[in-house]
C-alpha cells in the first residue's frame, strides 16, 4: 500500500479529514523530478489557523514561481491524528504530494505565538527528524521565522537557521545558497556558515551563550571562525510594490479562521504603541499604491471566486489614502457582489467616510481596542487615544446602523493600579450611554457591548521588555473587580481568561536558551496545542520548569534592570535598544510619543538606506 | 436558462462534504466570469442546486449541479468555463443548457448505480450472498433516520445487483420516500453471508430520472 492509500484509511476515524486532504483549487502542483530543491512548509497550527496566514500564502507563491523549487504546505495535525499517524507509522506528509516531511531539502516554519512551539517539537518528531539540530546528520534543514524569530533562543538548541524580518527575498537566498552547498559536497555544518552570511539570517548554533552568576546573560558571541556575525540584523523589503504578492489563493474547500481575499495594503506601524512588538518589528511603514492594490485585487477576484477582500495591515485605517482605495473597491467590486472590510479598526483614524463606504456592501460588529480604562494609562502605552475619539468613534457607528461593539483591553500592563481597571466598567457604562443617546428611531435596535480583557505579556523588542508581568494573584484580583463592577452595566458581555497561559507565553517572549531543556521536557509529557485551552496542561508546565530547575518567574515577573544584557541583544530588528529604552522611561513618565508619521521619533530605522520617507531626526535621537 | 453539469469526484477529495463541496461551488461559479444568477435579499449567492447528496468516502462520476444564468450562453464556452474554475480531481463531463422551465434535477432523481468494490477476507462470501439476496421478497433492516430507527423491507428498494470478480455493481432507489445507501446493503449482505461487513469503495456511475412517459433514463438525457 502507498503511503497515500495508507494516509487516506485514517481519514473515516479523525474529524475534518479535509485538513489533510489537498488537492484545492490553486494549489500548486509540480513534477518533483523538474525540481532542484524541494521547500516544506510547516505552519505549527491546524490547517484551518494555517490557511488563514497571510505570510505564509506570500512565501508559498514566492517560492513556487521559480522553476528550481516546489514548496508544499504542512500544518499540525489535530491530536486525533497525531496520534492515529503514531500508531500507524506514518510520517508527517506534505498535503501536495504525500511525501514525508523528512525526505525534504528545507523544512521553513513559521512562528506566529509563542504557544505553538510544542507543536514544532511534536511535528519534527512525526517527521522522524532527530530534535537537536546537533544531532540531525541528514533531512531537511530546519529554517524559523515569523515574529517571534526575533527572540528565538528557547528554540535555539532545534532550529538550523532563523530568517529574521520580511522573508520574500531571503527566504529565496536560502534556497540559492542551498543548491551552492549541495554542488559543492561539502559536509552539513558549511550549509549553516554559508547561510549566516546571508542578510537576515541568524545560525544560533554559530553563537556561544555565556551567562552571569545571577542567571541573566552576560553575552552572546559567535563562536570563533565561524565567520557569523556579531549582530544580525533584520532583512528588509524597502518597496513592497516591487515584490510580488501571490495572484491566486489557495482556495480550501471545508471552513477556514478567515476565508476571504487578504490584501496586505501596507506593512509596518508608525504609532509606536509600547506594548506592541508587531508595531516594533514591521516598522517602516511600506504603503503598497492604490493602482497596484487594485490590479492585486482584481486578479485574485476572478482567480479565487471570493467575495470577500479584507484590507489587512497592523492598522488599516491608516492607511493615506484610504477613501480612495474604498470608494474604488467598492466601485468596482459591489457590482460582483464582493463585500470590502477593514479588520484591527482603530478608534482615532477618520472612520465615518470609509465606514459609510464599506457599509454599502457590508455590516459587521464594530471593534475597537482602547487597550486601558484610563487616560493616564493609555498614556503610559502610548496608545495615542482619547475618551472622547472613542465616543465620537462610537457615536457615528450607533448614527449609522451599528448596534454591536466590541472593546479589547489589556490587564496587567506597567503602572497599572485598581482604579485603571475600574476604568474599562466606566468606559463601557459610557458607551452605553452612547447608544441611547442615538434617537430611537435612527438606531438599530439590540445593543450588545463585548468587553474583552486578555492578560498583558511583555515581549521583547518592545519599550516593555524591561516590564515584569504581573504577578498571578494580582491579575486574578482584578479580574474579579472589573467582573463586579462591569455586572453593573446592563448589556455587557464581559470575557476574559486565567492568566495561566498568559504567564507561560511571558517565559517564552523573553527566555533564553537554557529554556528549551523545559520546552522538550513538557512536550514529552504530552503538552501540545498550548494555545488552545482544551489542550493546554498548565500543571505540566510547571512541573517541566520544576524539574529542570528553571524558575519560570526569573523570565516572567522580574523586573529587569536598564542594563540587563538580554538574549535577543544580538539580533537588530530595526529598531535601537536606545530608542526602545528612551521608550520605557517616558512610559514611566506617563510621556506620549507622537506618530512618527508626524516627524521621525529616532527610532533606529533611518539606519536602512531608503526605508523611511521621514526627515533626518537630531543626532541625539540616533 | 440553465447549465446542468455533469461532474466527477475523483479519490483525492471523496473526504468532502456535502456542504463543503456546496460552499466551494459558491466560489466556483464566481470563477467562472459566466453570468451567473443571485438570489435576491440581504445575502445574495449564486442560484444553484446539486441532483443528489454524495456521502463523505465515496467517488462519483454521476454528480449534476445545475446552475442559474442571467443571461443566454452558449454550451461550449460554459463548459470551457467551469473547466476552467474546478480543479482536477472534480472533472466537468458533460454539459447541457436547458431553459428556465426544465425541472430540477433533483426532483428528476429515482435511482443511482453504483460500483462497489470489496476488501479483505470477507469479500468474496459477501459476493456470494448477492443471489440469495436477489431470490427473497423480504429483507428486513433497521434504517437510521432523523427520528430514530425504524424497520424497513430492504429488498424492494434494491432494483438490480451483479456481483464481479472485485465486488458487484448495484442499481438502487433513491427518492425521498425510498432509498437504500451502498454501505446499509453491504451490511445486510454480509449479514447474510455470517461475516463483518468489509471495507469498501463505492463508486457512483449513474443517476436515473424518470420521463414524461414514466421510463427512466440517465439523469442527463431527460
Amino acid at each position: 500500500m502507498t503511503l497515500s492509500d495508507r494516509i487516506e484509511k485514517l481519514f473515516m476515524s479523525v474529524q475534518k479529514p479535509v485538513r489533510y486532504m489537498g488537492g484545492e483549487f490553486n494549489a500548486v502542483m509540480k513534477d518533483p523530478a523538474s525540481v532542484d530543491v524541494r521547500y516544506a512548509f510547516l505552519f505549527p497550527d491546524t490547517y484551518e489557523v494555517g490557511m488563514s496566514h497571510l505570510g505564509m500564502k506570500i512565501l508559498y507563491h514566492a517560492i513556487n514561481r521559480r522553476e528550481d523549487a516546489w514548496c508544499e504546505r504542512v500544518f499540525s495535525p489535530w491530536v486525533d491524528m497525531a496520534d492515529l499517524m503514531r500508531q500507524n507509522d506514518i510520517p508527517l506528509f506534505s498535503l501536495e504530494s504525500r511525501t514525508p516531511i523528512a525526505e525534504f531539502d528545507l523544512l521553513g516554519i513559521t512562528l506566529q505565538y509563542e504557544m505553538s512551539f510544542t507543536n514544532i517539537l511534536e511535528a519534527l518528531d512525526l517527521a522522524g527528524i532527530p530534535l537537536l539540530q546537533a544531532d540531525r546528520k541528514e533531512g531537511p534543514f530546519v529554517i524559523c521565522g515569523g515574529p517571534c524569530a526575533f527572540n528565538p533562543e528557547p528554540l535555539a538548541p532545534f532550529v538550523d537557521l532563523i530568517a529574521l524580518g520580511d522573508g520574500e527575498e531571503e527566504t529565496l537566498q536560502t534556497i540559492d545558497v542551498y543548491k551552492k552547498w549541495k554542488a559543492s559536497g561539502l559536509p552539513r555544518e558549511e550549509y549553516l556558515k554559508m547561510a549566516a552570511q546571508i542578510p537576515g539570517i541568524y545560525v544560533p548554533s554559530l553563537y556561544d551563550v555565556n551567562y552571569n552568576p545571577d542567571g541573566t546573560v552576560a553575552a552572546v558571541t559567535p563562536k570563533p571562525g565561524s565567520g557569523a556575525p556579531e549582530v544580525v540584523r533584520k532583512a528588509m523589503v524597502t518597496d513592497l510594490d516591487a515584490v510580488q504578492y501571490p495572484e491566486k489563493l489557495i482556495v480550501p474547500y471545508g471552513e477556514i479562521v478567515h476565508n476571504r481575499i487578504m490584501l496586505e495594503i501596507f506593512r509596518g506601524c508608525t504609532r509606536g504603541c509600547r506594548f506592541c512588538q508587531a508595531g516594533m518589528i514591521y516598522r517602516p511603514i511600506r504603503e503598497r499604491s492604490v493602482d497596484h492594490l487594485m490590479e492585486m485585487a482584481e486578479k485574485l477576484v476572478s482567480s479565487t471566486g471570493y467575495d470577500e477582500i479584507s484590507l489587512m495591515s497592523l492598522s488599516s485605517g491608516d492607511y493615506s489614502c484610504l477613501p480612495e482605495l474604498a470608494h474604488n473597491m467598492v466601485e468596482r467590486f459591489s457590482a460582483k457582489r464582493v463585500k470590502i472590510s477593514l479588520p484591527s479598526q482603530r478608534i482615532d483614524t477618520v472612520l465615518t467616510d470609509t465606514l459609510k463606504e464599506t457599509q454599502k456592501v457590508r455590516k459587521t460588529a464594530l471593534t475597537l481596542a482602547p487597550e486601558a480604562g484610563t487616560q493616564r494609562l493609555r498614556d503610559v502605552i502610548n496608545k495615542g487615544v482619547t475618551e472622547a475619539d472613542l465616543i465620537r468613534s462610537v457615536t457615528d457607528a450607533f448614527e449609522q446602523g451599528w448596534s454591536a461593539v466590541k472593546l479589547y483591553f489589556m490587564l496587567g500592563l506597567p503602572t497599572e493600579t485598581d482604579e485603571d481597571v475600574l476604568g474599562i466598567a466606566d468606559l463601557a457604562e459610557k458607551v452605553r450611554r452612547c447608544y441611547f443617546s442615538v434617537p430611537k428611531e435612527k438606531r438599530a435596535p439590540g445593543l450588545r457591548i463585548t468587553v474583552s480583557c486578555s492578560v498583558f505579556v511583555p515581549k521583547n523588542d518592545t519599550p516593555f521588555q524591561w516590564a515584569p508581568q504581573l504577578d498571578y494573584d494580582t491579575v486574578v484580583h482584578r479580574q474579579q473587580l472589573l467582573r463586579q463592577a462591569l455586572n453593573r452595566v446592563k448589556g455587557v458581555d464581559f470575557k476574559y481568561h486565567a492568566p495561566d497561559v498568559s504567564y507561560i507565553e511571558a517565559v517564552f517572549a523573553r527566555g533564553d536558551r537554557r529554556l528549551g531543556e523545559a520546552m522538550e521536557l513538557a512536550w514529552r509529557r504530552g503538552c501540545r496545542f498550548d494555545g488552545w485551552s482544551d489542550q493546554f496542561r498548565y500543571d505540566v508546565w510547571l512541573k517541566a520548569f520544576e524539574d529542570t530547575g528553571l524558575d519560570p518567574d526569573f523570565y516572567a515577573t522580574r523586573p529587569r534592570p536598564v542594563d540587563e544584557v538580554f538574549p535577543w541583544d544580538h539580533l537588530d530588528c530595526g529598531v535601537t535598544k536606545k530608542y526602545l529604552l528612551r521608550e520605557w522611561e517616558k512610559a514611566q513618565r506617563a510621556e506620549c510619543t507622537h506618530d512618527c508619521r508626524k516627524g521621525c521619533t529616532g527610532c533606529g530605522m533611518k539606519r536602512y538606506p531608503g526605508a523611511c520617507a521621514g526627515k533626518t531626526p537630531p543626532e541625539d535621537m540616533q | 436558462m440553465r447549465a446542468l453539469i455533469r461532474f466527477g469526484k475523483q479519490p483525492r477529495l471523496r473526504f468532502i462534504s456535502h456542504l463543503d463541496l456546496q460552499r466551494f461551488f459558491q466560489r466556483a461559479v464566481n470563477r467562472t466570469g459566466l453570468p451567473i444568477a443571485y438570489t435576491q435579499g440581504f445575502n445574495p449567492h449564486p442560484v444553484m442546486s446539486f441532483g443528489s447528496a454524495l456521502a463523505l468516502g465515496w467517488t462519483s462520476e454521476y454528480e449534476v449541479i445545475d446552475i442559474k444564468l442571467s443571461a443566454p450562453m452558449g454550451r461550449k464556452r460554459t463548459e470551457d468555463a467551469v473547466r476552467a474554475a474546478l480543479p482536477e480531481d472534480l472533472p466537468v463531463l458533460e454539459v447541457r443548457m436547458v431553459d428556465d422551465k426544465h425541472p430540477a434535477p433533483m426532483a428528476q432523481v429515482r435511482q443511482a448505480e453504483y460500483r462497489i468494490e470489496l476488501m479483505g477476507e470477507s469479500a468474496p462470501a459477501v459476493i456470494d450472498s448477492i443471489d440469495d439476496f436477489m431470490k427473497r421478497d423480504t429483507v428486513t433492516a433497521v434504517k437510521k433516520t432523523k427520528s430514530g430507527e425504524k424497520e424497513i423491507n430492504a429488498r424492494p428498494l434494491v432494483i438490480d445487483l451483479k456481483p464481479d470478480p472485485n465486488g458487484f455493481t448495484a442499481r438502487l432507489m433513491l427518492t425521498e420516500r425510498d432509498s437504500i445507501k451502498p454501505d446499509l446493503l453491504i451490511a445486510l449482505l454480509s449479514d447474510m453471508a455470517g461475516v463483518e461487513p468489509p471495507e469498501a469503495r463505492i463508486h457512483r456511475t449513474l443517476l436515473l430520472g424518470e420521463d414524461p412517459e414514466g421510463s427512466l433514463r440517465p439523469l442527463m438525457e431527460l
